[in-house]
């Protein structure tokens, strides 16, 4: 860690782009713990908590809300960094497919040789489109299940399959997003946190971002 | 024991609600004013405070003439019961008297029974707590299960005057059906034994004079396909999937620090 402090380092999130993370995933947070005694029995004891099932359905619609937030928080304050996120996550190249099976080798502290990526790697990719198709899912069935009485019997009747499934793989994502943060690439904590990380780090883990600002340096030294 | 159902015929049904009222009475359930709908009909529809409502339709025979068709509508106690499958909590179950239950005390008041039923039988109740504090907890017809238990018959069973709500053995009342269906066959030629296969048969079985959809109910209703999806493979999956990342990352953790170890005992630099 002291490493990065002494070192130089480059902007990578700006503050509208990490308050929208950050709500992303308070919310998600809140809205997953005032769930699970619902999910499963086994969390039943967390009821008391939110002061009975009335008050965890309160807590979970108050954090519905804010789950809707981030995407209107991003595109107001840091419209760059969002068509940047846009425009990364619709780039498949040769060096995004090549990610996966190093990745593989890397995740269980093998030696890997994974090759130059994006600004977003190709695993933050497939994390952003999951966390997509999964946030639609669970804020369109949740409405549903929020407002019945505004839709059919049989949309109805869909919206909790479609939650439940939602959950299932949104959890299952966050869990191995969280992990790589906090264990496997830990130093990008601080992009997220503080908005930049060290040189290093850009280079060793997003290549050919790190050669994008290479190139722009002359020209407009170091903003980007 | 032998199977018991709940017998309706509707064609023997005089309209004189002593079945709502007796309903009323044992479960002490308060009783709900509302306004005149423009029709002999107490109330619109089965709540949560009045589980049985006697429905008056009226309908044109198609030599001119007039049915006054009533049906004695309640929760239907099926076999394979959508809001039962619906309860994430397991609150809702069925007794030895095949009668389909709510348990109060692990019920949390979610709801989603009330969408699941296409009968719209069970409705949500609000009360309120000794801290005035608002809850809600799923209410509908019981079959007077407490009654069966001590060997007493549903009390609109007893409270029906002309035999029109039976309660017994399960065999004997369908074949009595089959019998009083072919006498009324020629007043009523569409009439019907109900009692829906597609969940497979109901605890209260109804003989009606007209076609299901002329009383509100639906034709074929089924386990739904939803439903299915839901809790045969959606939740046992997701937890299998949480299940899964969740080792996926512990090995992870583990074989990561293993290598570490190893490389770093060669003297070999990591780069992170």
């Amino acid at each position: 860690m002291n490493k990065s402090g002494n070192q130089k380092t480059v902007k990578r999130f700006n503050l509208g782009f990490r308050i929208s993370h950050w709500v992303n995933a308070a919310a998600f947070f809140v809205l997953y713990i005032s769930a699970l005694p619902m999910y499963t029995e086994f969390f039943d004891w967390l009821y008391p908590v939110f002061g009975g099932p009335a008050g965890a359905r309160l807590v979970h619609r108050i954090a519905a809300v804010a789950f809707m937030l981030p995407l209107p928080i991003m595109i107001i304050f840091d419209w760059k960094g969002f068509s940047n996120w846009a425009k990364n996550i619709f780039s498949w190249k040769k060096h995004d497919l090549q990610f996966f099976p190093q990745f593989i080798k890397e995740f269980f502290g093998m030696k890997a040789k994974v090759p130059k990526q994006d600004f977003f790697n190709a695993g933050e990719k497939i994390n952003s489109w999951l966390m997509i198709i999964t946030t639609i899912m669970l804020i369109c069935s949740g409405l549903i299940m929020w407002f019945p009485q505004y839709f059919p019997y049989g949309i109805i009747m869909w919206a909790y399959p479609m939650h439940s499934i939602g959950l299932g793989l949104a959890a299952a994502v966050a869990i191995g997003h969280i992990y790589m943060s906090l264990v496997t690439a830990k130093p990008s904590m601080r992009g997220i946190i503080k908005g930049d990380v060290s040189e290093e780090y850009a280079k060793d883990h997003h290549g050919r971002w790190y050669d994008e600002l290479q190139a722009a340096k002359p020209k407009k030294k170091k903003h980007a | 024991m032998a199977e018991t159902i709940k017998l309706v015929d509707v064609t023997k049904c005089d309209g004189c609600r002593a079945c709502m009222v007796s309903c009323k009475n044992w479960n002490d359930l308060p009783s709900e004013m509302e306004d005149f709908h423009g029709s002999y009909q107490s109330h619109e529809k089965i709540t949560a405070n009045t589980w049985n409502v006697l429905t008056f339709n009226e309908q044109e025979r198609k030599d001119g003439g007039l049915d006054w068709l009533f049906r004695h509508s309640s929760c239907l106690h099926c076999t394979e019961a959508a809001c039962e499958k619906a309860c994430p909590e397991n609150a809702i179950s069925h007794t030895e008297f095949g009668s389909v239950v709510v348990d109060y005390d692990t019920c949390v008041g979610c709801g989603y029974c009330v969408q699941a039923c296409s009968f719209d039988a069970i409705n949500l109740a609000t009360y309120i707590d000794k801290n005035g504090k608002e809850f809600r907890k799923a209410q509908k017809c019981t079959q007077c299960t407490d009654r069966l238990e001590e060997g007493l018959q549903p009390a609109c069973a007893t409270a029906c005057h002309t035999g029109a709500i039976v309660y017994g053995d399960k065999d004997e009342l369908l074949s009595s059906a089959e019998d009083r269906l072919a006498q009324i066959k020629e007043r009523y030629p569409n009439a019907n034994i109900y009692n829906p296969q597609g969940i497979s048969g109901t605890n209260t079985v109804y003989i009606l004079a007209d076609k299901p959809t002329t009383y509100g109910l639906p034709e074929n209703p089924k386990v739904a396909l939803s439903q299915i999806v839901w809790k045969d493979y959606a939740q046992p999956i997701g937890k299998m999937m949480l299940g899964a990342t969740t080792m996926a990352v512990i090995g992870s953790f583990i074989a990561t620090n293993l290598n570490k170890k190893n490389h770093s005992s060669e003297g070999d630099q990591s780069h992170e």
